[in-house]
């Protein structure tokens, strides 16, 4: 999904510190709220829309993580660590509360409300067959992702779909390196446990009749 | 390696990283064992599968609206701080000019005491000498003790005492000051006009005793008129 977004003009130098950035901001300046936005909106928004599977909860967690900058911005200390890591932080809680509130919540699979749309125009080329076959495949291992425990699902999402480091991703989540790699394996192993029984589910179903 | 080994291996780079013993050895293995082999299989059309979900959504940022509500927000939060912080010092300057004023208007108010002081210490002191003797003369008859002779000292001006009948203005050198409690009836003895109704009233004033031993001058506290 792209956004149409309007370019404003910006005096800010685009390689200027994070903290310096929120010092700014912090000081009234929205030219330096607005490049910090822009900045770490978008691996925010991805983050939060592959762990909820759900665009309008995506977007409520990216407004509420900046929201935290604007009206607390001294809860971000530059020593502890980069801002992107308390970004992701400041989401991870977001997300934690609004699958609290949504427990049984089941995402809708329907291309235009889950973010994924981009997915039909991938495979326009293949014939009609192949694409319903390609995207109930890519439905279950979407499912299958979201039904994960939490911990392993933030490292598959940040690892695997947003295809950082290991390095990066414990630094986003302030985890060590060894923690990732251990979560990842569990949920690599997880995922492939339940794509195995989804795709044993129609020879059992077909093997009793 | 064992089964336990190549699962412990990383799955991503195991395989695909540059060829070294670890990859020798887990390739090695894939051909010797085939649940690691399916194993193996598996992830890799799951990893493609993952791929591809994340490139769907690899360009996806929050929608613009996101960023018109937060610069929004931004606004309204900075504005009302800036009122605030206009408030406050307009607050803080009008109490620091209150401040000024009243200490201004103190230490004028100080100042014209004091030159009112002065005034009345100069003029009590150039008044004449019947003044600073008369005041001993009140400490040392008065029963009063200090706080009547300062009362004395302060309104230690000849000119409020009434000269008695028969007495010369220029007469008073060396006079004093006496502090007396008596009957009203008994000024007509001075020569004064007493009111027959209030003779018998008991009022304390203040005589002004020449040399001589006769009073030349009497003063009436206000309040026993």
């Amino acid at each position: 999904m792209k956004a149409g977004r309007q370019p404003t003009e910006m005096h800010i130098d685009s390689r200027e510190r994070d903290d310096v950035l929120l010092r700014r901001s912090a000081n009234g300046d929205e030219e330096a709220f607005t490049l910090l936005y822009r900045r770490h909106q978008a691996p925010i928004y991805r983050f939060a829309l592959r762990m909820t599977g759900n665009t309008w909860a995506a977007e409520e967690i990216v407004q509420d993580v900046f929201m935290t900058l604007v009206r607390e911005p001294k809860k971000y200390d530059a020593e502890r660590g980069a801002l992107g890591a308390f970004l992701y932080g400041v989401a991870r809680n977001r997300i934690m509360k609004h699958q609290e509130r949504l427990p049984r919540e089941v995402p809708l699979l329907n291309p235009e409300d889950d973010g994924f749309a981009g997915y039909a125009q991938a495979i326009d080329s293949a014939t009609p067959a192949h694409w319903a076959e390609l995207r109930e495949r890519r439905d279950h291992v979407r499912a299958a992702v979201l039904e994960l425990p939490a911990d392993f699902r933030e490292a598959v999402a940040l690892c695997l779909l947003e295809e950082m480091s290991y390095e990066e991703a414990a630094e986003s989540l302030q985890c060590p390196v060894g923690t990732i790699r251990s979560r990842l394996h569990r949920g690599r192993a997880l995922l492939l446990a339940k794509l195995e029984m989804l795709r044993d589910m129609p020879k059992r179903a077909n093997g009793t009749r | 390696m064992t089964c336990e080994e190549f699962q412990m291996a990383d799955l991503d780079s195991g395989l695909t990283a540059e060829e070294g013993p670890l990859q020798q050895t887990a390739r090695q293995h894939l051909l010797e064992c085939p649940h690691c082999a399916a194993l193996h299989e598996n992830w890799q059309a799951l990893r493609t599968d993952l791929h591809a979900l994340g490139a769907e959504t690899r360009e996806a940022e929050a929608p613009s609206r996101v960023e018109l509500r937060l610069r929004q927000e931004f606004r309204t939060k900075h504005k009302t701080l800036k009122r605030r912080r206009v408030a406050l010092v307009a607050a803080w300057a009008f109490a620091g000019a209150a401040v000024v004023v009243c200490a201004i208007t103190w230490f004028n108010w100080r100042l014209q005491h004091g030159q009112m002081a002065n005034m009345q210490q100069t003029r009590g002191g150039q008044s004449t000498v019947t003044a600073t003797n008369s005041t001993g003369g009140a400490q040392q008859v008065s029963p009063a003790g200090p706080e009547l002779g300062e009362v004395l000292m302060a309104s230690n001006d000849a000119s409020e005492f009434t000269l008695l009948p028969g007495t010369m203005p220029g007469s008073l050198d060396g006079a004093t000051v006496v502090h007396v409690q008596m009957q009203r009836g008994a000024l007509g003895a001075l020569g004064l006009t007493v009111n027959e109704e209030q003779a018998a009233d008991w009022i304390q004033l203040d005589l002004l005793v020449g040399d001589d031993g006769q009073p030349q001058a009497v003063r009436l506290p206000a309040t026993s008129d």
